[in-house]
Formats: C-alpha cells, structure tokens, sequence
C-alpha cells in the first residue's frame, strides 16, 4: 500500500513542497504540449471550433478515474489516504456557472493561465491579476457566501444514481469515446483543427480505455468494492489481510440483485473493519445471543423503525434472520417508511455460514486456492472470540482481560457488580438517584467538578480537587470504576476525563446508561451504600490532553489540528448562540456528539464502532493526526474525546475544555461568524 | 465572422490532444499516489492573493474570516503554491522548446485589444471568485474530482459549460478575425 503524503500529514513538509513544484512542472508541461497556452485554442471549445479541451480534459480524466480504480483494485492506494473534496451543492454549482462565464471572457482558466503567461500572452497575465483580485473580493464577500456552503460531505456520484462504481465507470467511459468521435466529426465538417477523425491515435486510445473499463468488471470483484469505501481499511486490521484481494472466485459470483447483500460481500466487507453497513439479525434475543454474525446488532421486528431511524437513509442496513422471509417483510415495511437503504442478506444466516463459513475441506465443490485462502480468513474473523472495544468488553466474562478504559454492556455489569473493586459511580441527579439505582453504586454529582478557574466557568476541577472527591467515595487505585450516566452519556464520560485527570485509567462506561440497565429488568436499590473514606493518591500530571486556547490558536493557524466542535449545528453556523459571540473557531469541522448517540425512547447508547470509524475516518486524515475537540463548556465534547480515543483508538486527541465560552469572549480571538444573532 | 486563425499547419506543433490526455491523466495519477491529493491551481492562487492582501491591509486581512488563518504564518508556504510554480516553469521549457514563447495580446484579428484586455481581465476575476466558492477549478474540482467520480465536482464541470456556452455568443467579437 502507498503512503501519501496527505495520509501522512505531511503537506505542509518541505518535501512536499518539493514534490509538488515536480508535479506541477510535470502538469505545466503537458498543458503547454496540448497546445493550452493560447487562450484562442482553449475558447475555441465554446464556439465549436476547436474542441482539444474537452479532448484533453475528458481523455486525462477517463485515464486517471481508469487507473486509480486498477490501483485500488490491486490493493496498492487506498482512497482514504487520498483527500476528497466534499460535496457543497449549492458553492459548485453557482461556482461552476460563474466559473464558466469567467472562463468564456477570459479565454483562460487558473492553470491554462499559469500556461499563457510562460508563454508571453499578455492576456494570461491580465486573466492572473483578474484572478488574485477575484480571490481577494471572496474573501471579503466571504461573509455572505455562508448561505451557499453547506457542506454534504464526501459524496460520489454513482452512490448518488444507485449504481455500482463500475458500472459507472465503465459508462463515462463509453461516453468519453463517444464524445470524442463526436467532435472530431463536428471539426472535420466545419474544417477547424487538426482532423483525428477515425485516426490510428483515436482508435487505439478509444480501445485501450474501453478494454480496461470492460477490465474493471474482472478486477473489481463486484459491483462497488473496489471504490466505494470499502477499501478504507483499519488500521486495526492486520495489513495482510488488507493487502489480500477480494476473494477472487466466491466474490466473482458476487451479483448485484437490487435489495439484497450477497453474503460473500458482507464477509469481505466486514472482515475489512471498516464499514458503513449497519447489519441488523431480526432474530429473538435468545437465538441472537447463541450465535450471530460478528459485528451484528440484535433488533426485535417490532422497534426496527424507531432504532433504525438515525440509520435512515445513510450507508446501509443489512437484515437478515435465518432464512429470509422475515428480514424481506421488515424490507418492505423499512422501504414503506421511506428506508431506501435497506438490504437483506441472500439465503440469511444459514447462507452465511454454508457460503462463507463451512470449511473448505467440507465443500462438495473444489475451491481455488485464493478461495480457500479467503474463507480460511473468513472463518479467523467471524470464528474468533471479539476485538478489543464494546463488543469485546460485552463478551468478556473474564474481569483480568478487560479492556481498560473502555464500553461495557449492562450483561457484564449484572454479573460483575457485586464484586469488591468493582465501584459504579452514578452520574444522574439526585430524585433519580434516590428512588433506584445499581446496588452499591455511589452517586456524584457533576457539578462538584466543574467550576470557575482564571475567569471561565464550567472548567473541570483541578487534579487534587477531583482527587479529594474519589477519597470521600472511598476509591482505591486498583479498583475498576464504572460509569454509569442517564440519559446523558456526556455525563459519564466527563467524569471519564475527570478520572484520566487524576490517572486513573481503570474505568469502563455503562453502554446505555441506567436507562438500559432499566429496561432489561436488571436489579436496582434505593439503599446508600456505605463508604469509608480512602487516600486517594492522584497523578498530577496524568492530563496531557486538555489544551487551553493559546493551544488551539496556534493549532488553528497552522492547520496542524483536525479541530471538531461538537455542538449543535445551528451554533457552528451560528444561526443560534448563548455567547459573546456567535460562530466557530475558523477551520473547524462540525460534528455534532448527538451524531454519536443511537437514541431510542428507553435510553441512549453509543453508534457501532464501526459507523463511527467510517464517519470520522471521513474528518481526520489518520490515527496519529492531532485532533481538538471543543463545544461551548467542554462536557459536550468530553464524548467525542471518549469515543474518539477509547473507542476509535486516535492517539492525539486533545480538549479543549475552556471551549466556545472562552473562544467567543475573547476578541482577539478570530471566528467564523453568521449575521448576527 | 467567427473564424479561428489557428491554421491545421501550426496546429501540428500540438501533441496529439489524445496522448496529451492520457499523460495529464497519468500525471494526476502521480499526484494521487506521491501527494495523496490531485492537481490543482486556484489554490496557489488564492495564496498569493492572501499575501497581497496582507502586504497592503495586514491587519484587516489577519481579521478576516476566509484569508485570516492563512496569514498567521506565510501564505505561500502552501502546496499548490509550489504546484503553480512548477505549472509556470513546466510550461515555460515546452514552450521554450517549441519556440512557441511571444509576448502578445492573443485576439481576433479585427478585435480590439481594449476589448480583449478587459474581457481578460473581468473573466480572470470571475474565476479567481468561483474558484474560492466552488473551492477548485478547471483542476483541482473538474478534473482530480471528476477522476474521483466525486458528485460535487462533476457537477462543477457540467456548470462550467453551462456557464461558458450561455456566455460566449456575447463576448465573441473578440475573437473576430
């Protein structure tokens, strides 16, 4: 696999400074040959005189699209260590028609320009100056822009027509040769150009593309794998298992039935880590829990809507029960519902393992060695006990192996409360607290951690502060502490950043909160426990991790920071504000941590991990890249950092704990800011 | 009269548009592999219109929104910036190797250079300012997006020919010959 530099976090390096005069000398060079440094030959496409620009701009296109997917098929790049723009509807579209005119009077676009001006034209130059000026009228229009740039992230255009990245390869391609006959016939009738017509040069170039489209079905392995996400790897994943191929002949048979998942394709995709398919078993709880697909989530038929809701319409569902009656009735009722992205798996559950599973030795038809070879790590993955993470922690029965700090589910904690060192701390607020919770679980109450400190309200409290509060719960260093929170995960995990603070690292965070704890039946108290008071002995300098603003300024200048504030659209935009001043942190992503949360009527939870990898492998560009999250009083963002570096396992994540409250007080502080509030 | 002067016989000097596409395409391949990131040319741009205004209004452009973290350090310590450089130069010796470098205000023959001159310049302007809304250009959104099969970008590309078709019966008289 190819490291870019972008995956690397290396642009700003002076070496990519370097390779990127190379690339551009390169790039400088082609366009000159073509013949783009005369402004007439580039206009001569808007007059259907002299057509090279669509020749040259389609042909170099076709051939990159043509050649990445091979790349990406072969298993050298991945698209994740390739920047991809995002989609901003309204910005490309008013950008590309006033793009056009500009292109059309001037004669020059920003490189061809670059191109004219090597070569003398004057008019090269004057389109430069018009351009360094158009930029800097942006910049102070900029404010008024906003409207236009609503982001809808990375969006790719066969996703958005519903079919595969083939297929649709293979189409624009088809229609790129086309095109090309096209005007070559339209400049031998009108006599303007150079006449290419049925040439040798056309022919070939037409046939190589077209032979290496048709190729694209073979190496593809099958509709959308090859470019479609699925080949953006976990860094958890062992890197031969990313190296290795689709497997070649079982995902060869691989067809694209309009609503249903062929089970090979499930098993590659899940055995990649990382995934936008949310697979769903309809099965009751009691065969779910003796066996299911790794990765599944158990969903009873009757609440399928309401859970699924933040799944609506992003990525995939795949539902599936041991045959496939079932999951094709909650198919249609999900597609009734307006659910377009529901799926279910061909032959179910039992298919799965016949398909996928069964052992190769066991199989009444040979398989290749590459199939074999596939099904051997097939069977590694879904045999295995889990991965380090929630689902892990919920399959451990065994306390020594936990993985610390971590998710647990409520079946490990009802096994496990009563144990010695094992101490719940209930974060909810007191009526809820005193009419039933855990037994034995002790109650803190949020705001005895948070305060002002040098002027700011709401920071948390200082190492030994915090520390004199776990002494009054009588914790011990050895114990295992577990969060348990209401419906508000944010409260659990501050506390978890209170508990790093002091460096305590032995905690895990209840799944779910109370509320699921509720729901399953599983036992409560109303009863205080009894508490003697312990040395908590605190870490002072455990806290890496929270930053103040000199920090993120610095971070934000330099754009060596993903910084993501996680509070509600509306105060990113700035169309709403409880501060100084409305707006965000210039350069910062905006990722609500309700976007994290799978909310149901009973309680609230935390997304599949693997929902929550794809989503934010699509805001930081790799594990090891420094990340600030923020929201206006740092508990909000005190999830994101939870999910971010326990869940996901980013290495730089740092908090900005002081957040919009202090950003939008300080007015020296710059913001990206709406109309006024 | 709409009548190209370029004559087949100077239009031989050209690569085959074909070839060149192919090698375009390869070099954006090259891109993607070494940089992680496609071609691109208004971001160089933009760069440099960020330090000019800095040199003129530093305070006011530190302040601002869209240029103001680009010019806590030096704007042009960027890598489109190196890219445009190499574009220049790049072109600079094919030309200078086709003895295809003269100083001159390409236009029709008939048409005015005032004319010219000030379509140039406006239609420079109008690109500069699309290219920061559609953030890239003819480059970096068209061509590396459209290779990417990136919605947002191809749909920039259908724009710009909607957009350049729909301008150019008026401003064709610079072209007359």
């Amino acid at each position: 696999m190819i490291e870019t530099l972008y995956h690397q976090g290396a642009l700003t390096t002076g070496a990519a400074m370097g390779l990127s005069l190379l690339v551009g000398v390169a790039f400088g060079f082609v366009l000159e040959r073509a013949g783009f440094g005369s402004s007439r030959r580039l206009a001569g496409i808007f007059y259907f005189r002299d057509m090279a620009v669509a020749k040259v701009m389609f042909s170099g296109l076709v051939t990159a699209m043509l050649g990445l997917a091979y790349l990406v098929a072969f298993g050298w790049i991945s698209l994740e260590r390739i920047y991809l723009m995002p989609t901003v509807y309204a910005a490309q579209i008013i950008g590309g028609l006033i793009f056009g005119v500009g292109f059309a009077l001037s004669g020059w676009c920003p490189g061809t320009a670059a191109v004219g001006f090597a070569s003398g034209k004057l008019d090269a130059l004057l389109c430069l100056c018009g351009a360094v000026v158009g930029s800097i009228l942006f910049n102070e229009l900029y404010p008024a822009m906003r409207p236009l740039q609503v982001e809808s992230g990375v969006q790719f255009i066969y996703a958005n027509l519903g079919v595969s990245q083939t297929t649709f390869a293979f189409l624009l391609t088809v229609a790129a040769v086309i095109v090309f006959w096209a005007v070559e016939y339209l400049e031998r009738r009108r006599k303007t150009g150079t006449d290419y017509f049925n040439s040798p040069s056309l022919k070939g170039f037409g046939t190589l593309l077209l032979v290496f489209a048709v190729g694209l079905f073979i190496v593809g392995g099958g509709p959308g794998v090859a470019f479609d996400g699925s080949t953006r790897e976990a860094e958890s994943v062992a890197p031969a298992t990313i190296a290795q191929q689709p497997g070649g002949d079982l995902l060869a048979q691989v067809e694209s039935g309009q609503d249903h998942v062929e089970p090979e394709e499930l098993a590659d995709r899940l055995t990649r880590g990382v995934s936008d398919w949310l697979v769903v078993d309809v099965r009751p709880p009691a065969e779910f829990n003796a066996l299911h697909i790794r990765g599944a989530v158990n969903i009873p038929l009757s609440n399928l809507e309401a859970d699924l809701q933040p799944y609506k319409n992003r990525g995939r569902i795949v539902l599936y029960s041991n045959g496939m009656t079932h999951p094709a009735q909650a198919r249609d009722y999900l597609h009734s519902r307006g659910f377009q992205n529901a799926y279910i798996l061909t032959d179910g559950l039992t298919g799965f393992i016949e398909r996928c599973l069964k052992p190769a030795s066991l199989r009444s038809a040979p398989l290749g060695p590459e199939a074999a070879a596939t099904v051997t790590r097939w069977r590694e993955y879904f045999l295995s006990p889990g991965t380090p993470g929630s689902q892990a922690a919920a399959e451990q029965d065994d306390f020594a192996e936990l993985t610390l700090p971590g998710l647990t589910a409520t079946d490990w904690l009802a096994e496990n409360y009563h144990l010695g060192n094992v101490r719940i701390i209930d974060l909810r607020s007191n009526p809820e607290y005193t009419s039933g919770h855990i037994p034995g679980s002790l109650r803190l109450d949020l705001e005895s951690l948070r305060g002002v400190i040098g002027g700011v309200p709401s920071m948390l409290m200082p190492a030994s502060m915090i520390g004199e509060h776990l002494s009054l719960m009588g914790l011990h260093p050895a114990d295992v502490v577990v969060l348990v929170s209401g419906d508000k995960l944010q409260d659990a995990t501050i506390m978890a950043i209170a508990l790093e603070r002091v460096g305590h690292n032995r905690y895990l965070i209840l799944d779910g909160g109370f509320g699921k704890w509720l729901a399953e039946g599983l036992p409560t108290d109303t009863a205080l426990p009894s508490v003697a008071a312990s040395e908590f002995s605190v870490d002072r300098f455990a806290d890496h991790f929270t930053v103040d603003y000199q920090t993120v300024l610095q971070h934000m200048e330099r754009r060596s920071a993903v910084i993501i504030d996680v509070r509600p659209a509306e105060y990113y935009s700035g169309t709403k504000s409880d501060e100084a001043r409305a707006g965000h942190i210039p350069g910062a992503l905006s990722r609500p941590y309700t976007e994290d949360v799978l909310a149901s009527d009973k309680y609230n939870a935390f997304k599949r991990i693997d929902g929550l990898r794809q989503a934010y492998s699509q805001l930081i560009p790799s594990r090891d890249a420094t990340v600030i999250v923020h929201c206006r009083t740092g508990h909000q963002a005190s999830q994101t950092f939870f999910v971010l570096k326990q869940l996901l396992g980013y290495r730089n994540v740092l908090w900005y704990d002081a957040g919009w409250t202090e950003w939008a007080a300080r007015p020296e502080l710059p913001i990206r800011a709406a109309a006024a509030p | 009269m709409l009548v190209m002067s370029t004559t087949p016989e100077t239009l031989k000097k050209y690569m085959n548009p074909y070839l060149a596409g192919f090698l375009l395409g390869l070099t954006l391949l090259a891109s993607f592999l070494i940089l992680g990131a496609g071609l691109g040319a208004s971001g160089g741009i933009a760069r440099i219109a960020a330090f000019t205004e800095c040199v003129f209004v530093p305070d006011h452009t530190r302040a601002s929104e869209y240029f103001g973290p680009w010019c806590a350090h030096n704007p042009l310590r960027y890598y489109l910036v190196f890219m445009l450089i190499g574009t220049f130069l790049g072109s600079l010796a094919s030309a200078l190797f086709a003895n295809r470098v003269s100083f001159k205000l390409e236009r029709g023959t008939k048409a005015p250079a005032g004319l010219r001159a000030a379509l140039a310049l406006i239609g420079g302007l109008l690109v500069g300012f699309a290219s920061r809304l559609a953030a890239g250009c003819t480059s970096g959104q068209a061509l590396t997006g459209g290779a990417l099969l990136l919605t947002g970008s191809l749909i920039f590309l259908v724009c710009i020919f909607a957009g350049g078709y729909a301008a150019a019966w008026f401003v064709r008289r610079q072209w007359d010959d």
